[in-house]
């Protein structure tokens, strides 16, 4: 059984590394493919049965211990359970019809190598998710499917608006990830070596004796909520969605319609413990899942694309799960889950028969179709034309034209303050900078000479400051990339040494935290430069610039810094990240904010970064033409 | 000319709007699709100089990677001699050639990539680098959202513009009087803007940004590029509101004053009220202004030799193998079934297998409408729709009705097995998905792994299978409520008959049986379906004109009249009406219960040998699918092409006009023993019976912009199909039904996908008449504005002698003789199956010898 578990999980990496390390023609590639979910749908099958013969019984399995540290612990932790189970199912089975279908579909197709990549490394990060055993495991998962998400919205990489939607959503991504991240953070300082989904449960049977609080309980639900609201775009992150439909209509289909979306509900049902054991979290899911049910319903009426209307009329149905969730009725989620992914994967992937349809088959007889019917001409209703006086159906219309403002709220809340503060950074006069650099060396030499024991708590707090500043500076930088590159590793430097003044012991931490962080930096200049080196970035800082179709190595490189610099797990500093974390915030929990944020806010400026620098078109430098006649 | 000048004139909105409208696409809602030229607003130029023209105002390519060319030449499908002809035409100086032949071969990665361009580097965004504001990001959004939904022709639930509301009513009652004003006009100062009216906006706004009354004209221009489909579609609406079913009010004019009056509000938002205008840039004078100064044509020289080259190559091979054709006597014996093909170049490839399964069959050649045009509502159509090229007007409606009582039919809505189609999303949803979502995972998986080879739901299209009787005749002369004629009196019946006969040249000897063969094609989950089917009746299958044009040569009263012009039909012949699907070759025959006994065992006949044609067509056709079986075997390739037009999955379930390069306009003697592998568009003409040019200037309005259309928008998709074309299908989302974009917040993508035109060769079409020079003189003299198409070289013309089969290419200056190698010969062969085996790529023509019929 664990090696089934471990096939099951591994094969789309080695898939991804087949299609990656080929020549990419599209037999082999196809070849690849075919066989991986073949043999996947074997060990799916063969797990899944051989669960179910052990009389359907909880399973975890610890493959081995990552890294261990005093009481620290990571271990490599997988659970297999009723609801891993069905999602196990699913993937599985949805997955495997998609790359059928692409075999076809994609034919010809420029980036059919690219997308077949992305797609196993997608189907990789979400069968991490669904065997994960721990919020640890499951949070390494959550970013190979997030980083592949953005890969596949930004699929067709020569036009603009992929690209800034790729954006759009890895922005959202990354902000609810603070939620997984504190998550995990807060569920080690809660549980120590116990996070083990396993033992969530038992966790809270004996709770009279727990020591847990409500207060960190609360917050801790607060934080897996956000995540899964985020994930799964509910109120108030729905408007994510309908625009990352730019890849090709099977990813769209596999991701946004059937699985990605479905995440969140994944995440809620697993941590079922946490946040369904007080009234409040309860509330709270309920409340985000009748909210989302009324705009996204709204919003679906005056969708007038398909794609759109897909998309609403799914998050809809996740709304409703959310608050089947709430109401504890998890097997009717569960249920509720298989069939939406079924129905809306279906959907998006017939989306563009709607044409024939609509004009040839529901047109034929005496339908709704409106062309016949001239009463449904009307905007709106009739119910409501007849009810609504008129500054009250404009009212509606426009609230669902505007999908409930949430974009425009979400924006105004969250990013336009950061903006500010960074432009603010940003105007700050050199001399400051100077000043701040030389009280740091004070700061730092007084901590080294442990002249007061006080001083490595109360000096890392500017340095925390700074750190959250010098990442916002970054996020509002738009001139010049070696700036924001600069600063995201500039920001990591000081992470590291705020942990540092804490907790002085944890230096072996630190340095596998920057053993990451130091290459990519290093790496990622070389190749700016070697990139930028006859370009005036500031003159036109707007264009994209299409290193991946002109230079599609150094782009290469540039992407595997960034992922390096962002803490993404290929790399130490994605457990260093975690390690510093827990250190840190486990005598300081206020420090666990300032690096979030900074850990945000530095993945969201690099990637707009490698956006304007790697996408886009390629345009003739110079016109060397000669005249006829 | 639609370039702007610059003069002291007073900006005038309305002309300047008029003027800029030339330059956007204009395709039509996506239920009709007619091909045309892509770069129409150039045509006036000859089509190198035009090309360039439309670079420096799209930013698009104009040719192929010169490593295109150049392997091409490797591979040998570009001659020497066709090098050698190509700088011969660019007439350039003998040590300019000399340099030009070394530079040819040199590598040149940027030759192909698109210069300095109005859309991209014009004003407006040198303006918004240098405030660093996303603009398209913000505005084309907003104005996509408010722009689809009011256009929308049934896709979302709730309608945006109340009865006969203007789009700039619609959105300023949405500003003006709602709780939540509509973003980003929430600002006081932009609603008290708006309320002055579209005029007082724009030229406000223009002001604001713009401020020199000289860049008014290109700030628009670029403005309406950024987002060139919606425009395009906008004015299409403007000027033909009957292309939208549910008309709509709105125009550019309201679309700019809209567009303008957002820009507007989001500058101020984000700049505060003083910002830097456009004619305060700094940098104003090194960006290129819409005039004639950075319009001036320039044509790279190279790439226009190459690309001339590579066209003379092709169109060589044919002309090689018209001079050896040889010249046809006396009339032969009458063949025993003649059948009317579409002048398509799917027809080409059919047509052979036909005349090779079957000798005693003739086919002939004619424009897919069968010069009947009128409107058509068949019994299961919700509205009528033209069936004819678009030039044409047609004022006829024909209706169908049911020749027996129909069951009942439930509204499809409540059909479980389409549920999926309306997305519900409250409560019937909840049920639904908790339901039956379930039972889609079964459906998915069996329509991915068992692709079903019918198509789905094919009972309900109209072109398919005929059901009902078309009324024809008409009984009285009242127009109907939009002005339409009620179907078509005997004398107009006699004459649009009469003039089809005649312009294919068949007015004696014939047959027992003439059979009418239409074309439509079937595809599923495929928005484009229309660019799949005729293209002679704009974008639909023509069953009905077939079925109408058989119907009326049959009619007693309509043969009496042809009888007094001279066409004596004999009483033993019969028409009968058929249809080709394209993507499946099957055949449909239409109306056999009027067909006699004799005609009827001359029908089957004629079914046995299609039979076989299609099966053979079918494994003609497998060459081009990369995924499709490459065999000898008939029937398995006849059962992939079945499978590939019913499957979800399949972006190709053909290849259309891909293959399109000739247009042959002459007797089929001229073609017939020729292997031209499904690339000509082949129209029957009778030279001899035409002295004074009137059949053949009418035979070339039909065909210069029908294959014209075809071939340019086919050429210009290729060249640059993310300018041109509309990108690949994958990521493309319906529209409103309107057309596909990109995502859920594009723009409109007009032209056509990657998919239909990635094995295109972009070469201009060669239109070959077979006629007497001094009469082809005469037709011409007669064609009017389609001259321009011949003049400006758009379209490749040659004239094919009919008795000394001397050629002779047309050039504006004169006549030009056409002289090719004398020691080369088309290559030969005895059959096609022989030509094709192995063969991945186009073929050169071939002549039949021996055991060809």
């Amino acid at each position: 059984m664990n090696i089934l578990l471990l096939a099951c999980l591994l094969l789309p990496l080695l898939g991804f590394l087949l299609i990656f390390l080929g020549d990419g023609s599209e037999r082999k590639v196809a070849r690849i493919v075919s066989w991986i979910t073949r043999v996947k749908g074997v060990c799916v099958i063969g797990l899944l049965s051989m669960w179910a013969a052990s009389g359907f019984k909880s399973f975890e399995y610890q493959w081995f211990q990552l890294y261990q540290h005093d009481d620290y612990q990571f271990p490599v932790l997988f659970y297999l359970d009723g609801v891993g189970a069905a999602y196990l199912f699913c993937v599985w089975a949805i997955f495997s019809i998609i790359v059928k279908y692409c075999r076809v579909y994609m034919h010809r197709d420029a980036g059919y190598q690219r997308f077949f990549q992305t797609i196993f490394a997608f189907a990789f990060g979400l069968n991490i998710i669904v065997l994960s055993g721990s919020i640890d495991i499951l949070f390494a998962g959550w970013e190979v499917v997030g980083i592949s998400s953005f890969l596949l919205i930004a699929f067709y990489r020569h036009r603009w608006q992929p690209v800034r939607n790729a954006l759009r959503a890895y922005t959202i991504y990354r902000f609810c990830d603070v939620g997984l991240l504190m998550g995990a953070w807060m569920s080690h300082l809660l549980f120590h070596e116990s996070q083990h989904f396993s033992q969530m449960g038992s966790l809270f049977n004996n709770y009279v004796n727990n020591p847990l609080n409500y207060a960190v309980l609360s917050l801790l639900s607060a934080l897996i909520i956000l995540a899964a609201s985020g994930k799964s775009a509910q109120f108030p992150f729905c408007f994510w969605l309908p625009r990352a439909m730019e890849g090709p209509t099977p990813s769209s289909a596999i991701f946004y319609g059937a699985l990605s979306i479905h995440l969140g509900v994944f995440l809620l049902l697993r941590t079922m413990p946490i946040w369904s054991f007080h009234f409040l979290p309860r509330l709270i899911v309920f409340a985000i899942g009748l909210l989302t049910v009324i705009i996204a319903s709204l919003s679906e009426k005056t969708q007038s694309n398909i794609k759109g209307q897909v998309a609403y009329a799914s998050i809809a149905q996740v709304g409703f799960m959310f608050i089947e969730l709430a109401l504890g009725l998890e097997t009717l989620a569960l249920l509720h889950f298989m069939s939406n992914a079924f129905l809306r994967c279906y959907q998006l992937l017939v989306s563009p028969s709607i044409v024939a349809h609509l004009l040839r088959v529901e047109g034929a007889v005496n339908s709704d179709f409106y062309i016949k019917d001239r009463q449904k001409l009307q905007y709106l209703p009739t119910s409501l034309r007849d009810v609504l006086p008129d500054v009250l159906q404009n009212t509606l219309y426009v609230f669902a034209l505007q999908e409930g403002q949430l974009e425009i709220l979400v924006r105004s809340i969250l990013w336009d303050p950061l903006k500010r503060l960074g432009a603010a950074m940003g105007r700050v006069n050199a001399w400051v900078k100077w000043f701040t650099a030389v009280a740091l060396l004070i700061w730092l030499l007084i901590a080294v000479n442990n002249i007061s024991p006080v001083a490595e708590v109360y000096l890392s707090i500017p340095v925390s400051v700074l750190m959250v500043l010098v990442s916002t500076s970054a996020f509002s930088q738009k001139h010049s990339p070696f700036k924001i590159w600069n600063s995201v590793a500039m920001s990591s430097f000081l992470a590291a040494l705020a942990v540092w003044l804490m907790v002085p012991n944890a230096i072996f931490d630190e340095l596998m935290f920057l053993s990451g962080i130091v290459p990519s930096w290093l790496l990622g200049l070389w190749v700016l430069s070697r990139l930028l080196k006859n370009e005036h970035f500031a003159e036109s800082s707007f264009r994209y610039r299409a290193f991946a179709q002109t230079r599609p190595g150094m782009s290469l490189l540039l992407f595997i810094s960034f992922l390096g610099m962002v803490g993404f797990p290929i790399t130490p500093a994605f457990l260093g990240e975690d390690l510093l974390l827990s250190h840190a915030a486990g005598r300081h929990p206020w420090f666990a904010l300032g690096i979030t944020i900074a850990f945000v806010v530095n993945g969201i400026a690099l990637a707009r970064m490698f956006l304007r620098l790697s996408m886009g078109r390629a345009v003739r430098a110079e016109v060397r033409e000669f005249h006829v006649g | 000319m639609p370039i702007h000048k610059h003069t002291a004139d007073a900006f005038e909105l309305d002309a300047v709007i008029d003027q800029l409208a030339h330059w956007l696409p204009t395709q039509g809602p996506i239920k009709d699709f007619i091909h045309h030229n892509t770069l129409h607003a150039v045509q006036h130029f000859p089509f190198h100089d035009g090309v360039a023209v439309a670079a420096k105002v799209f930013g698009a390519r104009s040719y192929l990677p010169i490593e295109d060319y150049q392997s091409r030449f490797r591979e040998g499908r570009i001659s020497q001699a066709a090098i050698d002809w190509a700088i011969a035409q660019s007439g350039c100086s003998e040590e300019r050639a000399e340099q030009l032949r070394l530079e040819l071969f040199a590598a040149d990665p940027e030759s192909h990539l698109p210069p300095i361009s109005l859309a991209n580097d014009g004003i407006r965004n040198a303006w918004l680098n240098h405030l660093e504001l996303d603009m398209n990001a913000l505005v084309h959004p907003v104005m996509f959202r408010l722009l689809s939904n009011f256009l929308d022709q049934g896709i979302s639930r709730w309608v945006l513009p109340k009865d006969g509301e203007s789009f700039w009513d619609c959105v300023l009652r949405l500003t003006l009087n709602s709780l939540i004003p509509l973003y980003p006009f929430h600002q006081a100062h932009v609603r008290e803007m708006l309320n002055q009216g579209p005029e007082q906006v724009i030229m406000h706004c223009l002001r604001r940004i713009v401020g020199d009354e000289q860049l008014y004209a290109q700030y628009l221009l670029e403005v309406l590029l950024a987002h060139p489909g919606w425009s395009g579609m906008v004015r299409i609406i403007e000027t033909n509101p009957r292309s939208l079913l549910v008309p709509r009010n709105i125009s550019l004019k309201q679309l700019l004053a809209v567009e303008l009056a957002c820009e507007l509000a989001f500058v101020d938002k984000k700049k505060g009220s003083h910002f830097l205008r456009i004619d305060q840039l700094p940098e104003l004078a090194a960006i290129p202004l819409f005039d004639e100064a950075h319009l001036t044509p320039e044509v790279p020289l190279k790439m226009r030799v190459w690309h001339e080259a590579m066209e003379w190559s092709l169109h060589s091979e044919l002309l090689l193998a018209l001079g050896e054709q040889p010249v046809v006597g006396t009339v032969g014996p009458i063949p025993e079934v003649q059948a009317i093909f579409c002048i398509d170049d799917r027809e080409c490839s059919l047509r052979r297998y036909l005349e090779e399964v079957n000798p005693a069959i003739e086919t002939l050649g004619a424009p897919g409408f069968f010069g009947i045009d009128f409107l058509y509502q068949g019994l299961d159509d919700v509205y009528p729709v033209a069936q004819c090229p678009t030039v044409v007007k047609p004022r006829h409606l024909i209706t169908e009705s049911a020749t027996r009582p129909r069951p009942e039919r439930k509204d499809p809505r409540q059909e479980l097995g389409k549920m999926h189609f309306s997305a519900h999303s409250l409560a019937r949803g909840w049920v639904y998905t908790q339901t039956l979502g379930l039972v889609y995972a079964a459906r998915l998986a069996w329509s991915v792994f068992k692709p079903a080879k019918k198509l789905p739901g094919i009972r309900t299209l109209s072109e398919v299978e005929a059901h009902g009787h078309l009324h024809l005749l008409r009984e009285n002369d009242a127009p109907n409520a939009e002005g339409y004629l009620l179907g078509f009196s005997l004398s107009e019946m006699a004459e649009k008959v009469g003039g089809q006969l005649r312009s294919i040249g068949l007015v004696k000897n014939f047959a027992p049986l003439v059979m009418v063969v239409a074309h439509g094609s079937s595809s599923v989950n495929n928005p484009h379906f229309a660019a799949y089917d005729c293209g002679a009746c704009a974008g639909k299958p023509g069953a009905p004109n077939a079925r109408a044009f058989a119907w009326m040569a049959n009619h007693g009263g309509v043969r009496a009249i042809l009888r007094e012009q001279g066409i004596d039909i004999p009483a033993t012949t019969r028409f009968a009406a058929a249809m080709h699907n394209t993507s499946r070759d099957e055949m449909v025959y239409f109306d056999q219960s009027s067909l006699d006994k004799d005609s009827h065992a001359a029908l089957q006949n004629f079914q046995h040998a299609v039979h076989k044609a299609l099966q053979r067509n079918a494994r003609e056709r497998c060459r081009w699918f990369e995924l499709g079986p490459q065999t000898p075997d008939n029937e398995l390739a006849h059962k992939h092409v079945l499978e590939r037009s019913a499957s979800i999955f399949e972006p190709r379930p053909e290849y259309n006009h891909s293959n399109n390069l000739y247009c042959i306009v002459g007797r089929r003697s001229l073609t017939r023993h020729l292997f031209m592998d499904r690339r000509a568009f082949l129209q029957s003409y009778d030279p001899d019976i035409d002295q004074d040019g009137g059949i053949l200037a009418r035979v070339l309005s039909a065909a210069i912009p029908v294959c014209g259309g075809i071939n340019l928008e086919y050429l210009f998709s290729r060249i640059d199909n993310s300018v041109y074309g509309a990108g690949t299908k994958l990521p493309h989302n319906v529209i409103g039904l309107l057309g596909v974009a990109n995502g859920v917040e594009g723009d409109l993508r007009t032209g056509l996908p990657s998919q239909m035109i990635e094995v295109h060769e972009p070469a201009r079409l060669l239109l070959v008449v077979e006629q007497r020079l001094d009469v082809v003189d005469r037709a011409l003299a007669k064609l009017g504005h389609l001259l321009e198409w011949l003049e400006n070289d758009w379209v490749r013309f040659a004239v094919c002698d009919p008795q000394s089969r001397v050629l002779n290419l047309y050039r504006k200056q004169g006549w030009q003789a056409i002289e090719l190698e004398k020691d080369i010969a088309a290559p030969v062969s005895s059959r096609s199956e022989k030509i094709i085996v192995g063969q991945t790529k186009t073929i050169p023509v071939h002549r039949f010898i021996g055991g060809h019929s």
